[in-house]
């Protein structure tokens, strides 16, 4: 196998992660909260396309591409929901929804 | 032959029970009415052709046992659905379904109009069902089931106009105080299956004598409680004046023909025991001995028409107790005979009254009623008569034979001797004070009222009613003569296979004991004509007297004060120290726990989407940190 050793490519993977997850945690803008989502759904698929490299099967790659497809309808789904907030004036400010609190 | 009459018998009432409910209000309650009636009419019929069918076989050939099915199996005890039929049950069957037969077409008449007939009918069919089942077991738990279900069906009848509460009251008091009965009675019978490993009579009797004379003891006692409940015998009679809230046909058919007497028939059924068991025989003498006397003077104070009678048929069942405790078993059934025709006689006679004057039955409203209702008068003072032992009535010759027995049984008997005639005069008085006070006199205001002025306005009954009564008066006459002591006794030789009786007055006694009795209650009907008939003088003012006759002796407070207060305060007491702080409160603890620890872990649910997602990321490190970590 060329090119740099897999620990590498899983290291990226793991820093995409966590700046995806760090993202999600401490951003309020519901739309840089989603695109902290796609960072992390993107640091999965660089693992699985990793693995699936290293042990030179399909699986990890249809994997990913499933990925891609559910990375996709939840976008939609969500920057629908954000065009409609902003549409209806609404603070675009995830803490300001927070009918769960208990 | 004689035992499928006698399943015919036993089911006849039950098919009519089950027909009536069954139907309910696609018959007119007066074929609900004809139902019941056709039904123990046929049960009678069964016991005829039972009776005809024994009367034919040799004496050792009249006892017949049948079992339909095995009822009750266990590895060593097996009871089956099994009906005996010998003399005593056979008199019984007759006794029960033909005077119950007429007292439920009489009910006809009575009840005509009540609103809920067909709920009447059924239940009469049921009870006298219930009643056959009673005499006609063929073993110990048949006979008990037979016995509960009288109570309940008593229950049911007694509380028939359930929007009364008195009623209500008066249903509960019986069935509670028979309940006793029942228990004891079926402590009794575990002793029995214990030691002798069976329920049927030939099996126990035969075996019983095997047994500890301290547990024979107990059983005859546990028996002796049954029997004492529910023929209402003291200490557990009070509920049998209550019972008078019932329909009067009611407490014609539960206080003369049927279920008072079951005591006295379980005594008869069970002698063999309470022969090994001769203290508790006597002490079934001594307490229907204490019992005529107590009941007989109560019945002098009473105004209650019908309780006067209720009061009476303790008394008189009192006798029949001294007569089987003392060993004369026929007499002691010959009297229970003779007591169901002229009692029940004088029940529906009384109904006829209370009918005619519109539920009234306080005797000082009455007086008079002769010129209305001359042939009521007549049938009464036939049963009065019957009832007091004047000759040649039927009571005379059953009462007198237990007497002139109580005065063959040496000293204990004697003193149950003088027990009897100070009866027979308390009977004659309290009779006859009944009879001058309602059929005497002028017209008393209500009388006048209910006729305007004029007599035979509303006539007497209506047939349904008047046929039975003429029937029982009839029967109330000659039913004495199938017994003159020592001229002829086909009713002591037909039990006689039965129950032998352990005691045979001579002929001396037997004049003695008739000439005596017969005396003294001649003077109390010439007491009774002095203070009431003739009116020639005031009532003695013995108001303390008065006043302890009139509460019954007190016995209803004192029941009140030993067993109903203790209890309302004991559970009372229960619920403020264990039921309220303990039990209540434990759940009102556990309830509000619950809800402090859900709004405490509500806390913990900010609403904030990061809360949740560091929530997530962090339990996901964690379980990384512990899969390396375990790896």
């Amino acid at each position: 196998m060329d090119g740099p050793d897999l620990a590498w490519y899983l290291i990226v993977s793991a820093i995409l992660f966590s700046i995806g997850t760090l993202g999600v945690l401490v951003r309020r803008s519901p739309l840089i909260v989603l695109l902290s989502l796609e960072i992390m759904l993107n640091a999965a698929n660089l693992a699985l396309i990793s693995f699936a490299r290293l042990h030179g099967g399909h699986d990890g790659q249809i994997f990913a591409l499933t990925v891609m497809a559910v990375a996709a309808s939840e976008v939609v789904v969500g920057l629908g929901l954000i065009v409609a907030m902003s549409r209806r004036r609404l603070t675009l400010d995830v803490d300001s929804f927070r009918l769960l609190r208990g | 032959m004689a035992i499928q009459a006698a399943w015919i018998c036993l089911f006849a009432p039950l098919a009519g029970a089950f027909a009536i409910t069954v139907m309910g209000e696609s018959i007119t309650r007066r074929t609900a009415a004809w139902l019941s009636t056709v039904s123990v009419f046929v049960a009678f019929a069964g016991a005829v052709v039972a009776f005809v069918e024994l009367l034919g076989k040799s004496a050792e050939e009249r006892e017949q046992l049948s079992t339909a099915w095995t009822w009750l199996s266990t590895t060593n005890l097996e009871i089956g659905m099994t009906l005996l039929v010998d003399p005593l049950s056979v008199t019984m069957m007759l006794i029960v379904s033909g005077v119950g037969g007429l007292i439920v077409l009489y009910s006809i008449g009575y009840m005509d109009g009540d609103p809920e007939e067909r709920r009447y009918f059924a239940y009469m069919s049921f009870f006298v069902f219930a009643m056959l089942l009673l005499v006609q077991a063929g073993n110990f738990l048949l006979l008990l089931a037979g016995w509960g279900l009288v109570g309940l069906a008593s229950y049911l009848l007694i509380g028939f106009w359930h929007e009364r509460k008195e009623a209500v009251d008066a249903a509960k008091k019986a069935f509670i105080m028979n309940a006793f009965g029942d228990a004891t009675m079926a402590l009794a019978f575990f002793v029995l299956i214990w030691q002798t490993g069976s329920l049927e009579f030939g099996d126990v009797f035969a075996r019983a004598e095997g047994m500890s004379s301290t547990l024979l003891n107990l059983v005859a006692l546990g028996l002796l409680g049954g029997a004492v409940a529910k023929s209402a015998q003291i200490p557990l009679h009070t509920w049998l004046p209550d019972a008078m809230e019932g329909p009067t046909p009611v407490s014609a058919l539960i206080h003369a023909a049927t279920m008072v007497t079951a005591g006295v028939y379980l005594i008869v059924r069970a002698h063999p025991l309470f022969e090994l068991a001769p203290t508790i025989q006597d002490l079934a003498a001594g307490l229907g001995a204490i019992t005529l006397v107590v009941a007989g003077l109560i019945a002098l104070v009473q105004t209650d028409i019908k309780r006067v009678i209720a009061y009476s048929t303790m008394s008189q069942i009192g006798y029949m107790f001294v007569g089987v405790g003392l060993g004369a078993y026929a007499n002691g059934m010959f009297h229970l005979m003779t007591h169901a025709f002229f009692k029940a006689l004088l029940f529906m006679a009384a109904g006829l009254v209370i009918h005619h004057l519109a539920g009234e039955q306080d005797i000082r409203q009455m007086g008079g009623l002769r010129r209305v209702m001359p042939k009521t008068a007549i049938a009464f003072l036939v049963g009065s008569l019957a009832l007091v032992g004047i000759p040649p009535l039927s009571g005379f010759f059953s009462k007198d034979s237990i007497l002139a027995s109580a005065l063959a049984s040496g000293g204990y008997g004697q003193l149950l001797f003088a027990a009897g005639a100070a009866g027979a005069l308390l009977t004659g008085l309290y009779t006859f004070r009944l009879f001058f006070t309602v059929f005497l006199g002028q017209p008393s205001q209500l009388v006048l009222d209910r006729d305007h002025g004029e007599p035979h306005h509303r006539g007497e009954g209506p047939w349904t009613m008047t046929v039975p009564v003429a029937v029982l008066t009839v029967l109330a006459v000659v039913g004495g003569w199938l017994q003159i002591p020592d001229v002829w006794h086909p009713f002591g030789d037909w039990l006689h296979d039965v129950a032998e009786p352990l005691v045979e007055p001579s002929v001396a006694q037997d004049l003695l004991a008739s000439a005596l009795a017969v005396g003294v209650a001649l003077i109390g009907i010439g007491i009774a004509w002095v203070f009431y008939g003739a009116r020639r003088r005031d009532l003695p003012r013995a108001a303390a007297l008065r006043d302890i006759l009139e509460h019954k002796l007190y016995v209803d407070e004192l029941y009140d004060a030993v067993f109903y207060r203790p209890a309302v305060w004991m559970a009372g007491m229960w619920r403020r120290t264990i039921e309220e702080p303990l039990i209540g409160g434990s759940i009102a603890g556990v309830s509000l726990g619950a809800r402090r620890a859900g709004s405490a872990l509500g806390e913990t649910q900010t609403g904030y989407l990061r809360s949740y997602a560091l929530a997530i990321a962090g339990a996901a490190a964690v379980l990384v940190v512990v899969f390396l970590a375990v790896q």
